[in-house]
C-alpha cells in the first residue's frame, strides 16, 4: 500500500518535466556499412537485408537497410575512455543540469532501467545522418519498491533525418534511494 | 520461412497463438562485449567485471540495446528477412549474464491485414535462471506476397 508522505524534492524536479534532457545528438558518422556489419557479427544476426546488396535490391526495401535495433547505435556519444569508470560509466562530463543529477546529488543514486519502448517509422539507410532529441516526459510520485524509495523517469528520443521523424525510444529508470533498500512492502 | 532459407512468411500463415520456434543463445563474455562495442555503449558494467561488481552485479551484463537486438533476431529468423519490425517494448527484469543461458520464446497475440500488407503483434519473453531478463511485445509488418 502506497503511503503519502511529504516529498520536498517535488517542486525541484517538477521544473525538468516536458524538457530537452541535454543538448541534441548528432550521430558522428552517417549510417554505414562497417557499423552495420561490426553489430551483424557481434549479435549473428544473418538477415540478409543488413549486408547483401543483391537480395536487399529485390526485397521490400530495396537495398540494403540497417538493423532497425542499431538505431540508438548510431547517435551514440564519442566516449573519453580516460576516466570512464570515475564517471561512473559516463562517456563525457555530464555539465548540464537535469533530473538525473539532481536525483543524484539527493542521495538517488540508484539506477535501474525498467522499460524499452522503441519504434521505427522506416528502416534507416547507408548516408542517412541521424540527429535525436530527448526530452523527460515524466517523474513518477515518490514510490516504494523492494529496491528502494525512489522515483520512476520516463524520457522519449525522437530520431531524425533532417525534419524526417524515423524513429523514437521510449525509456524509463527508477531512480532509488540505496540506504532505503527493504523499505519496500 | 527463415532467415536461413531467405523466405519471409506470407500473413494469411501467421496463426494467432502459434508459438515461435524456441531460440537459446549461450551468453558468454564474449558475446556480451562484442555486442556492447558493436553499439558503441562503453559503459564499463557491460565489459569490466571489477567495476561491474562494485556497482552491486555479480558480473558483466549484456547492454539494452544488444537484447533489443537479439529480440529483433528472433523474430526476423522466424519471420523472414523481409518482416519489418515497427515495434519492441520491453518489460526489463533480471540480467544477462555470462554463464547463463538466455531462452528466447515468443507467441503471435494477432495478425490482421491492413491495406497490403499485414501487420503481426507477438508476445515475446527472454529467460534464464534469474528469472525473466526482458518481456513485452513486438509487431511487425508483413508485405504482400
Amino acid at each position: 500500500m502506497a503511503q503519502e508522505e511529504r516529498d520536498e524534492l517535488r517542486p525541484q524536479l517538477e521544473r525538468y518535466v516536458g524538457q530537452p534532457m541535454g543538448p541534441p545528438a548528432s550521430a558522428p558518422d552517417p549510417v554505414n556499412i562497417p557499423m552495420i556489419r561490426h553489430w551483424v557479427d557481434a549479435l549473428d544476426d544473418h538477415n540478409p537485408v543488413y549486408l547483401d546488396d543483391a537480395f536487399a535490391a529485390t526485397s521490400r526495401f530495396g537495398g540494403v537497410v540497417a538493423p532497425p535495433a542499431m538505431l540508438q547505435t548510431w547517435t551514440m556519444a564519442r566516449p573519453r575512455i580516460e576516466g570512464i569508470a570515475e564517471r561512473g560509466g559516463a562517456p563525457m562530463e555530464m555539465t548540464r543540469d537535469n533530473a538525473i543529477v539532481a536525483l543524484d546529488v539527493a542521495g538517488y543514486v540508484g539506477t535501474l532501467a525498467t522499460n524499452s519502448e522503441l519504434e521505427f517509422l522506416r528502416y534507416l539507410r547507408p548516408g542517412d545522418r541521424l540527429h535525436a532529441t530527448t526530452e523527460l516526459e515524466s517523474i513518477s510520485n515518490r514510490k516504494r519498491t523492494s529496491l528502494g524509495v525512489g522515483y520512476f523517469l520516463t524520457w522519449v528520443t525522437t530520431y531524425r533525418v533532417e525534419s524526417e521523424i524515423v524513429g523514437r525510444q521510449l525509456f524509463r529508470i527508477f531512480k532509488f534511494h540505496p540506504s532505503t533498500i527493504g523499505a519496500g512492502p | 520461412m527463415s532467415v536461413s532459407d531467405r523466405k519471409t512468411l506470407a500473413g494469411s500463415e501467421v496463426r494467432v497463438g502459434a508459438e515461435l520456434p524456441p531460440f537459446d543463445l549461450a551468453v558468454t563474455p564474449t558475446r556480451i562485449v562484442a555486442g556492447a562495442i558493436a553499439s558503441r555503449d562503453f559503459m564499463p558494467a557491460h565489459h569490466d567485471a571489477k567495476f561491474a561488481r562494485a556497482q552491486g552485479a555479480p558480473d558483466i551484463f549484456m547492454n539494452i540495446l544488444t537484447t533489443n537486438g537479439l529480440v529483433a533476431r528472433f523474430v526476423t529468423d522466424w519471420a523472414g528477412p523481409e518482416a519489418m519490425l515497427l515495434k519492441i517494448a520491453i518489460r526489463l527484469g533480471a540480467p544477462a549474464l555470462p554463464g547463463q543461458t538466455l531462452r528466447f520464446s515468443g507467441r503471435v497475440r494477432s495478425a490482421k491485414p491492413e491495406g497490403e500488407e499485414w501487420v503481426v503483434e507477438l508476445e515475446v519473453r527472454a529467460e534464464n535462471d534469474l528469472g525473466d531478463h526482458a518481456t513485452g511485445s513486438v509487431v511487425f509488418s508483413l508485405p504482400s506476397p
